[in-house]
């Protein structure tokens, strides 16, 4: 069978793949399955149950400070709740354990909720917030330090509320606070513990830790206290880590698991198969990209680096490496997430001639030759492959050199500066003003040159900071990304969607803009 | 049978081992030190920052003198302490014992299946010598050492597994647990892995056997009328004995080695895996204790041979 | 003298050129195994060196619009998934395997002959020392190896078949090692040292031509090995970079498309599976065609 049609829209491809209408539709909306964006309590659940699910990866550790891959957060999201949460389409950040306020520039106030306790008992608490923050700001083996950097002091003010002296104003806390510095540890445990709290993690969510079996499976089971009553519908989860997306589905097609998050859109022709499966997909802050080192020549033209986000057929990329679904990306972040802005969107058509004119305008009318860091497995091989076919097409000699994902982004990023270039992808982040700072700020890690691409710039990133009002921030976003894109600092690709395969009677899973599935509110019908 | 000589033997070979041992372990930590690619990168996560970076190397020591911190983890090793592994913080030795298991079971499987089929096959080739029989055997076997393995791995999963549906195309499952079942998984590998081990156990066998029924003493003792099995038994297997207590030993070795591609596209938590995927994110202490357990299995293996060597001709020093 | 006490081809009386010549033929129309093994080869180097004017289509050309199709009149064994025709892949990928072959045999003759010949020579602790050196490597798990030199070296066909030799070098110093044993306690050797011939020159003209013939029969069955090797390390990704074609990673990238496409695995299988099949069967050949006492069985 021929995955991919000849006609090149997006609704036929996602047809032609085999769907069934209901994906289709949430494909092209990414809102039918993600109906309201907030949880929905309203459908009748039933309690009880464990789910079984296929995880793609082995966390890094369940200690949120300690920790530091991306997939972690699926495991973490079981046994700890946050101080907020967020909604699930947008990604608008909502109160979870805790309100906010920002009485004044310098303040900001965290009220939090009565009555919640950890798994071990020991209240949650101001006193208990406290020592997290101080901990994620101050422990040497924190990886959060960078977020919290610019609270200066953390005072509580009463059993159940926390005043933080900020150096500066910054909207992109209540985000941050939704993310892994939100998520609250027992200040009992960790003292106990100590760096054994990274395999024995106590918090205050809706499940308590029971097992993790390294690379096999991490089994949590329901928490009688949860705050929030009524909750969970589920007994427990039993993770299983099977890292081969092929065996992961086929498990939920056999019935061993219950689910299988993770996967790539290739498999869609398997899973459609399936009678007792179904196929949940939406759009994620993933974002496919090619990170460009603008500091230095030949990429410090502009107008190279615009003849190749020209030179892109990004519905055609998606096609070939993502089996045709995924959001073409006219910048760093999704059209569905509340910062996009639709003036920027229509910037670069696939126009290889423009991008040939520009070749020769910027000086280079024979054609460049750049490198390019990328990864050794098959799905970044194959997307290496069309890229240099449709950069070759501008003139554009691509030399790829690959390596592990440690190597060549450790590479690029890090003292050497290796590439011109770095293939890789963009995992998003919980507030966007921490994506342009951390991938375009003046000395940030993330920008290969380390170089202020212009005042301007460095201004609208500290602007997005200052104010917490959305109609204010989604202006200032609207700038920041039109500077970014007419510079073309990076060359956005396209968004990948979730794919997650789903038994029938699995009821209530909704997938997320993070692209870290919750099973807040799961359950399993009988 | 362990006399005293046997014993001075085995202290002897020991004694030459240990330095395999440490020199092993020692190359493949200074191959992995001196080559780009840090596991601190890995470590910082998605927040990283240049600080944090190099934070991350001064915690885990990753920024000492190499050979001080090979010295570090050789002190721990002969004191039992394979360390940690520096991504998830699982103790390498839970990692081996949690991994060996799945590897030897595919290479028991691999090896018995090579031995049952291939000395029958051996042995029929070498009793009828250049006829059809021989010939279809030896093609066999030159089939059989050709294929890539890891190709008939696919082939394998395809038909049996995505097709047939007879067996379950990856993963494994604990032995103990259920023991069916763990074959079940552990079956198809082992038949990829045993096509190569077939054609060389047949082979060797064919070889030796001939060897022996063309010298003088056995056809001396045809001549005089005695039955072929009986001359086969009293003068044959001891030699062939000797020759296949090599082949095994070194085939052994060999499929040890092989497991790791097999163990790719089936998907095995085995040894393999668990080595390539420490050397990629430069996780040395998975790296450095696997390699010195698999340097332990083949030396011990070795001895094995040399031992049975010794109980078959004891002129053997 | 030898521990076998049978006329071996050693003691033969060296041979003019065009007899030699006449050997050969002969021994190929006898031989039908290694004349058909020999003609595959050299079909394939000619394939090699003619890739870019025997192929139809150029081997990176993709036509996104066209993947995954079937065997027709224009593509005779279909298209990839990024449209690439796969018969012109399998050609241009014949030239990539055979120079991954040898030059992982040449690095591994060039590494392991003198050392062997040096070991069995010397004896003594230079052979203690170079033959826990070789046990050593023999017991590495071969891919960390590979994993290692390509991560110092850089990913690469060239750098992967440069581990891959350096892992194949024990084996041949310890064939040369234990040939250069016996070789050395020979008489003519005894004589050429009473005439005082240095030992240099005592390897190179009377210990190293004896040492020629189980040699070229590993050699061969080596170059096979290297090629099972080559495709090995493409499939997980250190072998050859993309986007040139190799035969394994034509193999790696069907593994994943397995379940959409299962015949993308044939063709570059088959190919490796034949040409290693050449080898192998070259190498039992000349086996049989250098030692006289088999051919009597």
């Amino acid at each position: 069978m021929n995955p991919i049609d000849r006609d090149e829209s997006a609704a036929s491809f996602t047809l032609d793949l085999g769907l069934k209408r209901r994906e289709a539709l949430a494909l092209l909306g990414g809102t039918a399955l993600a109906s309201t964006g907030l949880p929905a309590l309203a459908q009748a659940q039933t309690k009880g149950g464990v789910l079984k699910v296929a995880a793609p990866a082995n966390p890094s550790s369940m200690d949120p400070a300690t920790g530091g891959a991306g997939s972690d957060h699926v495991f973490l999201w079981t046994v700890y709740d946050t101080l907020v949460d967020w909604d699930y389409t947008t990604l608008k950040p909502v109160p979870g354990m805790a309100e906010w306020a920002t009485p004044d520039a310098q303040s900001f106030v965290l009220t939090i909720k009565p009555g919640i306790t950890f798994h071990d008992g020991t209240p949650m608490d101001a006193a208990a917030v406290k020592f997290n923050l101080d901990r994620n700001r101050n422990d040497p083996r924190s990886n959060l330090k960078v977020d919290l950097v610019n609270i200066t002091a953390i005072d509580v003010t009463g059993p159940l509320q926390l005043k933080l002296t900020m150096k500066q104003p910054d909207a992109a806390l209540p985000a941050i606070l939704s993310d892994r510095a939100g998520m609250m540890v027992s200040p009992k445990a960790v003292q106990t513990l100590g760096n054994e709290h990274d395999r024995k993690p106590v918090g205050a969510g809706r499940w308590k830790f029971v097992s993790w079996a390294d690379n096999q499976k991490l089994v949590v089971t329901r928490n009688d206290k949860y705050w929030r009553a009524g909750q969970p519908a589920l007994d427990g989860i039993e993770m299983s880590i099977i890292p081969e997306m092929a065996t992961g589905l086929r498990s939920v097609v056999a019935g061993q698991n219950h689910m299988a998050y993770g996967l790539s859109a290739r498999y869609s022709p398997i899973a459609s198969k399936a009678k007792n499966v179904t196929v949940v997909t939406g759009p994620t802050l993933y974002c496919y990209m090619l990170f460009l080192n603008y500091s230095r020549a030949p990429l410090n033209n502009p107008k190279v680096r615009q003849a190749i986000n020209f030179a892109i057929n990004r519905q055609l990329f998606i096609n070939a490496t993502m089996g045709g679904v995924g959001e073409p990306a006219a910048m760093l972040l999704p059209s569905t997430h509340w910062g996009y802005d639709k003036g920027v969107a229509g910037l670069y058509k696939f126009d290889p001639d423009r991008g040939k004119k520009l070749m020769a305008e910027a000086g280079y009318p024979n054609g460049l030759d750049i490198t390019v860091g990328g990864y050794t497995d098959q799905d970044a091989v194959r997307r290496s492959e069309v890229m240099i076919d449709q950069l070759g097409k501008i003139g554009i000699r691509c030399k790829y050199i690959n390596g592990t994902v440690a190597e060549a982004s450790g590479q690029f990023f890090g003292n050497e500066k290796k590439f011109d270039a770095l293939q890789a992808a963009w995992t998003g982040r919980p507030d966007p003003s921490m994506t342009y700072a951390l991938a375009f700020g003046k000395g940030a890690y993330y920008n290969a040159g380390r170089s202020e691409a212009s005042e301007e710039l460095s201004q609208l990133l500290l602007d997005s900071r200052i104010k917490e009002d959305i109609a204010y921030r989604k202006q200032v976003f609207a700038k920041l990304q039109r500077i970014v894109m007419e510079q073309a600092l990076a060359v956005p690709i396209a968004f990948n969607f979730e794919f997650d395969a789903v038994a029938n009677n699995v009821k209530g899973f909704k997938p997320n803009l993070l692209g870290k599935p919750k099973f807040w509110d799961v359950s399993l019908a009988p | 049978m362990i006399g005293r000589g046997g014993i001075r033997f085995l202290l002897r070979r020991l004694a030459q081992a240990l330095p395999v041992l440490v020199f092993a372990t020692f190359v493949v930590f200074s191959l992995l030190k001196l080559v780009p690619g840090d596991i601190a990168v890995t470590l910082a996560g998605e927040n990283a920052t240049d600080e944090r970076i190099a934070e991350i190397r001064a915690l885990y020591g990753l920024d000492r003198a190499f050979l001080l911190q090979y010295g570090d983890w050789l002190w721990k090793a002969v004191h039992g302490d394979l360390s940690k592994s520096l991504l998830s913080g699982e103790p390498v030795m839970t990692s081996i014992v949690r991994c060996l298991p799945n590897t030897l079971l595919i290479v028991s499987i691999a090896l018995s299946v090579a031995l049952v089929v291939g000395v029958p096959l051996g042995m029929l080739a070498a009793s009828r010598p250049r006829s059809w029989i021989d010939s279809g055997v030896m093609s066999f076997a030159s089939l059989g050492v050709a294929v890539p393995n890891f190709w008939l791995a696919m082939l394998l999963v395809s038909l049996f597994a995505l097709q047939l549906n007879w067996f379950p195309a990856t993963g494994s499952s604990p032995f103990l647990a259920d023991p069916v079942l763990s074959l079940r998984h552990a079956l198809l590998p082992g038949l990829a892995l045993a096509a190569g081990g077939v054609a060389e156990i047949a082979r060797q066998l064919r070889s030796s056997l001939m060897e022996i029924l063309s010298s003088q003493a056995v056809r001396t003792l045809h001549a005089v009328g005695m039955h072929p099995a009986r001359i086969l038994w009293q003068h044959g297997l001891k030699n062939v004995a000797l020759n296949m207590i090599t082949v095994v030993a070194l085939l052994a070795n060999r499929l040890l080695a092989a497991t790791v591609v097999v163990e790719a596209v089936f998907a095995v938590p085995g040894m393999g895996n668990l080595i390539v995927n420490g050397a990629i994110l430069r996780d040395f202490p998975i790296v450095q204790g696997v390699v010195f357990a698999m340097v332990l299995i083949v030396i011990s293996l070795n001895l094995l041979a040399d031992m049975l060597y010794r109980v078959a001709d004891p002129r053997v020093t | 003298m030898t521990p076998n006490d049978k006329p071996s081809v050693l003691d033969a009386p060296p041979v003019a050129a065009p007899q030699r010549l006449a050997r050969l033929l002969r021994w190929l129309r006898s031989d039908l195994a290694a004349a058909a093994s020999l003609g595959l080869l050299l079909a394939l180097a000619v394939l090699a060196i003619g890739a870019r004017w025997i192929a139809p289509f150029s081997p990176i050309e993709q036509d996104l619009v066209n993947t995954l199709a079937d065997a027709s009149a224009a593509h005779w064994l279909g298209t990839d998934d990024l449209g690439r025709d796969v018969l012109s892949r399998l050609i241009h990928g014949a030239p990539a395997s055979l120079y991954a072959s040898v030059l992982a045999v040449s690095v591994a003759l060039l590494l392991g002959v003198p050392v062997g010949l040096v070991a069995g020579f010397l004896g003594g602790w230079v052979d203690d020392l170079i033959s826990r050196g070789i046990d050593t490597l023999l017991s590495f798990p071969a891919i960390v190896l590979a994993i290692a030199v390509t991560g110092a070296l850089g990913i690469g066909l060239t750098n992967g078949m440069i581990a891959v030799g350096i892992v194949f070098a024990p084996q041949l110093a310890r064939l040369v090692r234990a040939r250069t044993l016996v070789v050395r306690h020979e008489l003519y050797v005894d004589a050429a040292r009473c005439f005082g011939a240095s030992t240099g020159r005592l390897l190179w003209r009377h210990v190293l031509p004896n040492t020629v013939q189980p040699v070229i029969v590993q050699v061969t069955l080596l170059l096979a090995g290297a090629l099972l090797a080559e495709a090995s390390l493409s499939f997980l990704g250190l072998g050859i970079q993309p986007p040139q074609p190799s035969w394994g990673g034509m193999l790696a990238r069907a593994y994943q498309n397995m379940e959409l496409a299962p015949s993308q695995m044939l063709a570059p299988g088959l190919a490796i599976l034949f040409t290693a099949l050449a080898f192998n069967a070259l190498g039992e050949a000349l086996r049989v065609a250098l030692d006289p006492t088999m051919r009597r069985l």
